[in-house]
């Protein structure tokens, strides 16, 4: 039955491919991307392997600890899980649910990442040839240890999706969940950055790797080294708690999915009062007014359109991180900018987000003018105060309040600019993106190369046609020159509201001119 | 086009606020042309002529695949044709779509609603994006509302409604700015038999009081009893149309149609599958 499961993802990952060429460059690239990650750990292991024990089993741990931490962050960050074995669509095949479980696990094992994984933890074997008894132990603990890796992104991914009972008790523990992923990296990335500088200062690395060694994502890479240096008893510890954490990861994992096998999507019943309009009753009677009363609306209840939103508070976090927590520096500062970056272009592609519901608005027949309008509108009465809000606190924690003109005017201007952008680039461009209420983790299969690089270039514009802005604010920020922070003030409004205009004239012509053609797209995405 | 008089009483199933602007002309309410369209090498629509009279209660039947949807999209301005045209009581789909779309109220099939709005917060949009002002948005979302027995479930979000929820808060969208062309697709799918009598209902009064109807569906049963006109389309092709009457004959339209179209088989079905 496994087998059988295996044949069937791999006879979808080959028509996939032979459907699109564009998907095709992407796994390429995927390939390759996975192939020189393996050469560097392969020719770093070899290396590390000629050094001192000591050094080599912190390394060693240390790698796999980020690996494991790797397949249960990646996902969120990257493309999500491969759902092509997903356990809804496994559910009608007589299988059990441990079947189930082992087919995907099988599958998670033989995709691209899984491949890559299994390959680099061989390569630990360059380290613990010389010693015979780690070799031996890793026989066992390398395959122990991949295998942690693939049920744990599984298991999380399947927690996250399938806790609690109401869709929206779902949806608020799925954004959460998330959140938290989201900030643990940057976290962890700062941890790095801070065990480095540390280990500058003469702080062992060594006895960092030995802490993480005894928690659940480190302790199966662990146990070889212990053995070699003849530290028995630790390593048998280690080993059990390895096992342990495979096994309650297995068993979270399979109550979750026979939960959520046996009883999906629960209804909720959660509901308003007739006659609450929410901003349908706020904005004027117009099609302006109602795309965005829709807009508004999506933004500030769609998980889909929050998840989005983290981005605004991750911006200054990751500033910090990329500094090495200097918060008194120009780059915290003018962190407000890179919050103003992002807030613009998150309604890069908007429409995608309607899905075959797109049609309700052609139906309506609305112009191209009026439909972005509405729609940038809605996104920034959630993205500028937020916005605001970002740059006065910033800039209250860096203590640098002559500065605001200059970190308000930059922002509000690149996100202006932004969202002009958006409204050309809405009108041309849909992406596949998941259906309301989908799980954070799930990939959404549809996206091309070619959709990777459209994003990047309304990045490239954006950042381009925001130089008259930005140029004053950062003069201001590194020269502390007050009259730059007021002429990036003045150009930031004037010049964005420009942009922003011109966004929505010429993003309406592309609208009134190409709408059918994004929902004839927005048909053949699957699920939307 | 503007000046439409808005004289004709309404009848007793509809309320005042829906019922459709009586027509003084005598173009059709739809008039296709060639249409045509092809995904890839699939020809959908080849060259299809269609005239539905106005007033009428026209059916469109097909097979699975013959490219009713396909059609309608496109005569209703979602689906660019690669050639022929559209006209809705004269003005063209696709050279004025603006004009033509205020014109039309659609139920498209296999499209999703904005369903994290309200059943009532769907209506008020869509009245919204056809420009009516506030008082007659309410009013008419009320009375669309009531008529579709939606009442108890007007604030609830529309994800969590049935599947026949779905299907009526959608007709409440496509009525609500009194079209006087309504195109429905596959409107009775997964709707209960109580609520399907009161849809039946609203639209028999509607094309009482002048407006159009066309639908699209399955059920030939539905069909002979509901429409006055019917069409039959196979492989993007008209294969028959007129009134109910003159296409079916002396026959019932399950067999007319099947006759038209073919493919039926008179088969027990494989031996394994027998039970006994």
């Amino acid at each position: 039955m496994v087998a059988t499961v295996l044949k069937i993802r791999f006879r979808v990952l080959g028509n996939t491919l032979s459907r699109s060429a564009m998907q095709l460059v992407g796994f390429i690239f995927g390939v390759l991307g996975a192939l020189w990650m393996l050469l560097l750990i392969s020719v770093g292991l070899f290396f590390v392997g000629m050094l001192d024990l000591d050094i080599a089993r912190a390394a060693v741990t240390a790698a796999g600890a980020v690996l494991t931490l790797g397949w249960v962050i990646g996902p969120v960050f990257a493309a999500g899980i491969d759902t092509t074995l997903d356990p809804a669509k496994l559910a009608p095949f007589p299988m059990t649910t441990r079947q189930m479980m082992v087919a995907i696990t099988a599958g998670g094992l033989t995709g691209v990442p899984g491949i890559a994984t299994a390959l680099g933890a061989l390569a630990t074997f360059l380290v613990w040839g010389r010693y015979p008894v780690a070799a031996v132990a890793a026989i066992v603990c390398v395959p122990l240890g991949v295998l942690i890796c693939v049920v744990a992104s599984r298991a999380v991914a399947a927690l996250a999706a399938g806790i609690g009972g109401g869709r929206r008790t779902r949806e608020i523990i799925g954004l959460v969940g998330f959140a938290l992923l989201i900030f643990a990296s940057p976290l962890f990335i700062g941890i790095t950055n801070g065990l480095v500088s540390a280990s500058e200062q003469g702080v062992q690395l060594t006895s960092v790797a030995e802490g993480i060694s005894w928690t659940p994502i480190g302790a199966a890479w662990a146990v070889p080294g212990d053995l070699a240096s003849g530290s028995w008893v630790s390593g048998l510890l280690k080993f059990l708690i390895a096992v342990a954490t495979l096994a309650l990861l297995w068993v979270l994992w399979q109550r979750s999915l026979s939960a959520s096998v046996v009883a999906p999507a629960a209804r909720s019943t959660a509901r308003r009062r007739s006659g609450s309009l929410g901003w349908f009753g706020v904005m004027p009677s117009t099609p302006v007014g109602a795309t965005w009363a829709r807009s508004l609306t999506s933004w500030t209840r769609d998980f889909r359109y929050l998840r989005q939103l983290l981005l605004i508070p991750f911006a200054p976090v990751l500033v910090l991180l990329y500094s090495r927590g200097d918060i008194d520096g120009p780059f915290f500062a003018a962190s407000g900018l890179l919050v103003g970056f992002f807030a613009g272009i998150l309604p890069y592609s908007d429409v995608s987000y309607d899905g075959t519901a797109f049609a309700t608005v052609m139906q309506t027949g609305i112009r191209g003018r009026a439909d972005r309008l509405g729609r940038m509108l809605g996104s920034a009465t959630v993205s500028i105060p937020l916005l605001l809000l970002a740059d006065v606190v910033t800039l209250a924690i860096a203590g640098r309040w002559e500065l605001l003109p200059a970190i308000v005017g930059g922002s509000v201007g690149l996100t202006l600019i932004g969202l002009g952008v958006s409204a050309v680039s809405s009108a041309l461009l849909v992406v596949p993106t998941p259906a309301p209420g989908d799980s954070p983790f799930k990939r959404v299969p549809g996206s091309t190369f070619s959709m990777f690089l459209a994003f990047f270039l309304c990045w490239f514009l954006v950042a381009v046609l925001a130089l008259p802005t930005v140029i004053p604010a950062l003069i201001a920020v590194f020269t502390g020159s007050t009259s730059a922070g007021w002429l990036a003030l003045t150009v930031g409004l004037v010049w964005g509201a420009v942009v922003f205009a011109l966004g929505v004239l010429i993003g309406g012509k592309r609208f009134d001119a190409g709408a059918p053609a994004l929902l004839a797209q927005l048909r053949t995405f699957r699920g939307a | 086009m503007t000046d439409i008089p808005r004289d004709v009483p309404p009848p007793s199933a509809l309320p005042e606020a829906v019922t459709p602007p009586a027509s003084t002309d005598s173009l059709p309410a739809m008039q296709l042309t060639g249409l045509v369209k092809r995904f890839g090498e699939k020809v959908a629509v080849a060259g299809l002529d269609l005239t539905v009279p106005t007033g009428s209660f026209y059916g469109l039947v097909g097979p699975n695949g013959a490219g009713k949807t396909t059609t309608l999209s496109m005569a209703t301005g979602l689906l660019r044709p690669d050639g022929g045209t559209a006209r809705i009581h004269g003005v063209d789909v696709w050279t004025q779509p603006v004009e033509a779309k205020k014109l039309i109220g659609n139920l498209a099939d296999g499209v999703r609603l904005f369903d994290r709005l309200t059943g009532e917060q769907l209506v008020t949009y869509t009245g919204m994006m056809f420009g009516l002002s506030r008082d007659e948005v309410a009013t008419r979302t009320a009375d669309l509302l009531r008529i579709m027995d939606l009442g108890e479930a007007a604030g609830t979000p529309v994800v969590d409604y049935s599947a026949g929820m779905t299907k009526k808060v959608a007709l409440a969208c496509a009525l609500v700015h009194a079209p006087r062309l309504l195109v429905l697709d596959e409107p009775f799918e997964s709707v209960d038999p109580v609520s399907a009598a009161n849809i039946e209902d609203i639209l028999r009064g509607y094309t009482a009081s002048g407006g159009t109807v066309i639908v699209s569906s399955h059920s030939m049963d539905l069909v002979q009893r509901m429409c006055d006109h019917v069409a039959v389309i196979a492989q993007g092709r008209l294969l028959a149309s007129g009134t109910v009457d003159e296409v079916r004959g002396t026959q019932t339209l399950q067999d007319r149609f099947v006759e038209l179209v073919g493919g039926r088989h008179h088969a027990e079905g494989p031996q394994w599958l027998r039970q006994s």
